[in-house]
């Protein structure tokens, strides 16, 4: 058995520089080319998740700054710092830092931007101008149309779609040979079927996979069916029973073992509640969903969750107990 | 995690010794007793035990009738204690002559509880009973002194219960603790036992609210957490003046006359409907209605304090008037498990908040698309991978016991005990290459390896080299530095962002 120290195969096959990236061609292309000008303007990178907007930005940076890129990076994400203010008091830090003999700027990656606010994003606007000397921003979004127009017409627009087949399964392939991983062909295109093109979702897929023992189609199926807990679904299916107690046993258990918060019950709930396993009259869907919303709202607003699912799964019960009569 | 038996009931005295302090109730409790045990018939066929909350009454009858082997008819405050109840349950138990020799003790637990309203003719019936009762009746009382009880008192033995001494919950508790191999401070110890007037009832339920969720007691916790809960009784009169309710007037002047604010009486009623409401529809209602007083609250809290009255609206009267086609429940009262879930739940989302900040910087993701994303797939490895490779990422990341401890849930400690291999095999493997290196003296990639270990000084990557060197990934790596300097310089970068 291995005996070595493990990281999570999306770190560890991360490409470094732009030539490593498979995909994307015409991206890399022109990205490539700032490289070549060492100039560049702000840059909008937008695309569905896992398809290397992060990826791209750390490789652009790597070429143009070599192996200690990272001291003339400021990497923030919009959706774990607290506020504008901390952002503008990181860039406003950061713009002051020394640049890079070669590369008259720095560059500052913003990650999951679609996330600001409207009023964040025209401060963070502000903080592009004041800072454009010596700073280039790279806004990382999954729906563009969420940037205001503004700073969409600062940047240099790039789209990045979905990765092919071909891409995701060679890159696959790569990766398993290399961790020595038995494997079916067939279970590869299974994976790249289920990511929708999502390569950190592919590989960590895998890696998953590789962890139970040979990557099989079986096992690639296992692995998607672990990932949701399956809990969610027993619940709804005893709370419709009418067994409201095992229901609300099982919701405190997802709760406390899981450590999902209110809100991430219901999203969970909500991803079950189309899905074939759970049989339901379509109509009681619809009403559920319904339902499902105004609690989310009310979650949201800052109400109790235990309380608002507790009525949730109570409702669940008496619904439940009428589609059984009268069926 | 231990067995789910609340304190309250696992460390219940079962013998009359293990009540601590009231010697005086005791012995004039015992000696009337044992008059019936003789055969014969004491003066007064009644005692009432009266006292403050959580001082042993209840606990001694029950005690002695587990040590006398007495069967116990136990009536409390939830059940409907009407005359023709009284009659049907108490009459018939009173009057009965035993078929064995096993006597029945008959116990009306709060009978200032006993409502002029709900439980109409309830006490007169009592005083019917006594006087010719064939069997001990055992009454218990917060306030003997109340109007309601005047005419009982002349014809019941009236034993009293005194406060408990501190230095005896204290040291209760301390036994507590020992037992659940609980580490805990005596000074917060004494806190609970002082805030809550020596109930002991309420302590305990303090020390498990603590103990089970932080896995200590000590005063940082004990002053956050506990309050004192000296009003227990009125509590108990507004959970039962709401579910009883005939009107909805009456529910809402229970809700507003209550002292407790309005997120204890969620809570409490939270927990509760479940006991008291057998018909689902009727459940649904009473819960609707309470969500609905926490989206007020919420409401309410957002600056529009106005809002507050239809908090009391819901809570009282929503849930009285739920119930429209079943009965009352004749559950007792639950103390809200909320509170000690809210505490387990804390350590648990600060558990998955640490590992998302260790790992999600790693992989240049934010740490909510960590949590959406890669945590459910590290569960998988965790909980039912290889355990190898579990071990194997808990090393290259660094986590915590208690982080591996989420992640694995029952199989951590396998994942624990392989880590721990794993870093003895690591740093004695980098020992020997250590050593090689020193031996030959000029193996380049020797000395890239120890001036990469002294840059960062850091033990962790030096045996990371140390293993997986070996397997590259890249194919090109000749022309780039090797992956533990570029690891290297990440890590650095990462310890100036964070």
């Amino acid at each position: 058995m291995s005996s070595a120290i493990e990281l999570l195969w999306t770190e560890k096959y991360r490409p470094r520089g732009l030539k490593d990236i498979v995909n994307q061609r015409e991206i890399v292309e022109r990205l490539m080319k700032f490289v070549h000008e060492k100039n560049m303007p702000h840059l909008l990178f937008a695309g569905p998740p896992g398809t290397g907007k992060t990826t791209a930005a750390h490789a652009l940076a790597h070429d143009l700054y070599g192996e200690e890129y990272h001291q003339y990076m400021l990497e923030l994400n919009a959706s774990d710092e607290r506020g504008i203010d901390t952002i503008r008091e990181k860039v406003k830090e950061f713009a002051r830092s020394r640049t890079s003999p070669d590369i008259a700027f720095k560059i500052i990656l913003l990650d999951e931007a679609d996330n600001m606010t409207a009023d964040a994003q025209q401060a963070l606007r502000r903080l592009m101008e004041l800072y454009s000397a010596n700073t280039r921003f790279i806004l990382a979004a999954n729906y563009p149309s969420k940037i205001i127009d503004p700073i969409q017409s600062r940047c240099a627009f790039f789209r990045f779609t979905p990765l092919s087949k071909e891409d995701v399964v060679a890159r696959l392939k790569y990766i398993a040979d290399n961790e020595k991983v038995e494997y079916d062909e067939d279970a590869l295109e299974t994976i790249y079927e289920i990511s929708e093109g999502d390569m950190r979702k592919a590989i960590n897929m895998l890696q998953t996979a590789a962890s139970l023992g040979r990557v099989t189609t079986d096992s690639v199926y296992k692995v998607v069916g672990l990932a949701r807990p399956k809990d969610i679904k027993e619940m709804l299916e005893q709370a419709l029973k009418g067994d409201f107690s095992g229901a609300r046993e099982l919701l405190r258990k997802v709760m406390i073992e899981y450590g999902l918060s209110g809100e991430d019950v219901v999203k969970q709930i909500h991803r079950e509640l189309f899905s074939a396993d759970l049989k339901l009259p379509e109509d009681l869907r619809v009403m559920i969903a319904d339902y499902l919303g105004e609690i989310h709202y009310r979650i949201v607003e800052g109400s109790d969750d235990d309380i608002q699912l507790s009525a949730f799964l109570a409702w669940l019960a008496v619904m439940g107990r009428r589609v059984g009569a009268q069926s | 995690m231990s067995s789910r038996i609340p304190w309250i009931i696992k460390y219940r005295p079962r013998r009359v010794d293990e009540i601590i302090d009231q010697e005086e109730a005791k012995s004039s409790f015992l000696t009337w007793i044992e008059t019936w045990l003789k055969g014969k018939v004491p003066e007064k066929r009644a005692a009432l035990l009266y006292g403050p909350p959580g001082v042993g009454k209840t606990s001694l009858v029950e005690a002695v009738a587990n040590e006398y082997d007495l069967e116990l008819l136990e009536l409390n405050a939830s059940d409907y204690r009407r005359a023709e109840d009284i009659r049907r349950i108490v009459g018939v138990a009173a009057f009965r002559r035993p078929l064995t020799k096993r006597m029945t003790l008959i116990l009306l637990d709060e009978v200032d509880g006993i409502s002029a309203r709900g439980d109409i003719g309830g006490l007169d019936e009592l005083m019917r009973i006594i006087p010719d009762a064939r069997n001990p009746i055992v009454l218990t009382a917060n306030d003997p002194w109340s109007d309601a009880l005047r005419p009982l008192r002349n014809s019941v033995l009236m034993i009293q219960f005194k406060e408990l001494s501190q230095g005896e919950v204290v040291a209760l508790m301390q036994r507590i603790c020992e037992h659940e191999k609980l580490e805990c401070d005596r000074e917060a110890l004494r806190y609970i036992a002082e805030k809550n007037m020596g109930d002991v009832r309420a302590c305990v339920n303090d020390l498990e609210a603590v103990g089970e969720g932080y896995g200590r007691v000590s005063m940082d916790l004990v002053r956050t957490l506990v309050r004192g809960r000296d009003k227990s009784m009125d509590l108990w009169r507004t959970l039962n003046s709401v579910f009883y309710a005939k009107e909805g007037w009456q529910a809402k002047r229970a809700v507003q006359n209550s002292e407790e604010d309005y997120e204890t009486l969620l809570a409490w009623f939270n927990d509760n409907v479940q006991n008291k409401y057998g018909s689902p529809d009727d459940a649904f209602r009473a819960w609707d209605a309470l969500a609905r007083a926490s989206l007020f609250i919420s409401r309410a809290k957002a600056g529009n304090w106005d809002l507050l009255s239809y908090v009391f609206d819901l809570i009282g009267p929503g849930v009285a008037m739920a119930r429209q086609s079943g009965e009352v429940l004749r559950n007792r009262y639950q103390y809200p498990s909320k509170i000690i879930m809210m505490a387990k739940l804390k350590d648990v989302r600060g558990l998955r908040d640490s590992v998302a900040s260790k790992v999600a910087p790693r992989l240049g993701i934010s740490t909510s698309t960590f949590k959406a994303d890669v945590l459910p797939y590290l569960w998988i490895m965790f909980r039912q991978g290889d355990v190898s490779r579990a071990a194997g990422i808990v090393v290259g990341y660094n986590l915590t016991e208690d982080e591996v401890r989420y992640l694995a849930g029952p199989r951590a400690n396998d994942v624990i005990r392989a880590a721990e291999k794993l870093r003895e095999e690591l740093r004695r493997r980098s020992r020997e290459s250590a050593e090689i290196t020193k031996a030959e003296g000029t193996g380049k990639t020797g000395e890239d390896q120890g001036r990469t270990a002294q840059r960062r000084g850091q033990a962790t990557l030096d045996l990371w080299w140390g293993s997986a060197g070996a397997q590259q990934p890249r194919q090109e790596g000749e022309e780039r530095p090797t992956k533990a300097t570029r690891r290297g310089r990440r890590g650095g970068h990462r310890e100036s962002t964070m």
